[in-house]
């Protein structure tokens, strides 16, 4: 009940009131979110990639992992930006949306897996984990952010 | 003339079961639509990778003619999937995107992105060997991969706002809109 009290404010705030105003702005917003979901896609597939041997099998899979990090960084602070963007517009919708909070759970498991598990392993040696570790935490990986863009893009449809 | 063309041609498209069966359909529609937008992270993420090298940015510790050798692959399966699924909704829908404003511009900057990807790769081919290893790729090349990010950007946002329906043909609007939105054919 509380969350809903948080989602009207929201909808009813100059953000949400500007979301709502200007659809060339939200247009942007919306692209920008896809552009940016790109480039977070593009940073996770090329370190899952070369953690799995499909790519860059002679490039030390530390140095791939490493400069992809980086965008993805950039990828998640832009997704998350225009996200909330485009959420305060629709605040109320979506929080009767059941895609929205699968959505929102799945973006939180990416998080945390990212910044619990899969960097901290991949700072360090990858000589020192077990291939099959590397193997795992890159299918998990591919899993869970395809089910952040799936669930994001079927609140669309619900 | 073209217009007329044009919307025959989708009207044509429309009129067969498959097509009307396909807009009919919730689960295939939708389907087929995510995989559309969810392949922009395998096209897109790949090509945001190499040009990000192109530009200087990024992966300077790999030479750059292996890095868009190893991403080239995934690109042209993600592109690929894009291509194919992409046929499909314009067969499902082919009157209302002939018709629509941002379909239109999408294709002009699919076109101009394509040119610009050919003339690259000829740039890229001609001088690879004298640079290879350097972080940052000279300044042709450079430009060549801002304007791929600028094009392939400008196609996505033209996607998304193919689902905006201010140009309408149902809309008042100029002369001028109606003939470039493909409207009032006789």
């Amino acid at each position: 009940m509380e969350l809903l009290v948080f989602f009207e404010w929201l909808e009813s705030s100059l953000l949400g009131q500007a979301a709502k105003s200007y659809g060339g702005v939200y247009a942007m917003a919306q692209s920008i979110h896809l552009l940016s979901m790109a480039l977070l896609g593009g940073a996770v597939l090329t370190t899952d990639l070369r953690l799995l041997n499909v790519l860059f099998r002679d490039t030390p899979s530390k140095v791939v992992s490493d400069n992809a990090h980086t965008w993805f960084k950039l990828g998640l602070i832009v997704v998350i930006i225009s996200g909330i963007f485009m959420v305060a517009g629709v605040a109320v919708k979506v929080y009767y949306n059941s895609f929205y909070w699968a959505k929102m759970a799945a973006l939180l498991t990416g998080i945390l897996f990212v910044f619990a598990v899969k960097r901290p392993l991949l700072r360090q040696d990858h000589g020192q984990t077990a291939p099959w570790i590397l193997k795992s935490v890159a299918c998990a990986s591919i899993l869970v952010w395809f089910t952040v863009a799936a669930c994001g893009r079927w609140i669309g449809f619900s | 003339m073209i217009n007329e063309l044009l919307l025959s041609f989708a009207e044509w498209l429309g009129s067969q079961p498959a097509s009307q069966s396909l807009i009919g359909s919730f689960y295939m529609w939708n389907w087929i639509e995510s995989t559309h937008v969810l392949t922009l992270m395998v096209f897109l993420g790949m090509l945001f990778m190499i040009d990000l090298r192109m530009l200087g940015w990024s992966f300077t510790d790999v030479p750059a003619s292996k890095l868009s050798a190893q991403l080239n692959i995934p690109m042209l399966i993600g592109f690929g999937i894009m291509v194919i699924t992409g046929l499909v909704l314009f067969y499902a829908n082919a009157v209302h995107e002939t018709q629509s404003i941002w379909f239109r511009f999408k294709m002009i900057a699919l076109l101009a992105a394509g040119i610009n990807a050919w003339l690259f790769h000829r740039a890229l081919n001609a001088s690879i060997g004298t640079w290879d290893r350097d972080p940052v790729p000279p300044k042709r090349i450079r430009v060549g991969a801002g304007m791929s990010l600028g094009l392939w950007a400008l196609v996505v946002v033209m996607g998304r706002l193919m689902a905006y329906d201010w140009f309408d043909c149902t809309t008042p609007q100029s002369d001028f809109i109606n003939w470039a939105v493909g409207c009032n054919v006789q």
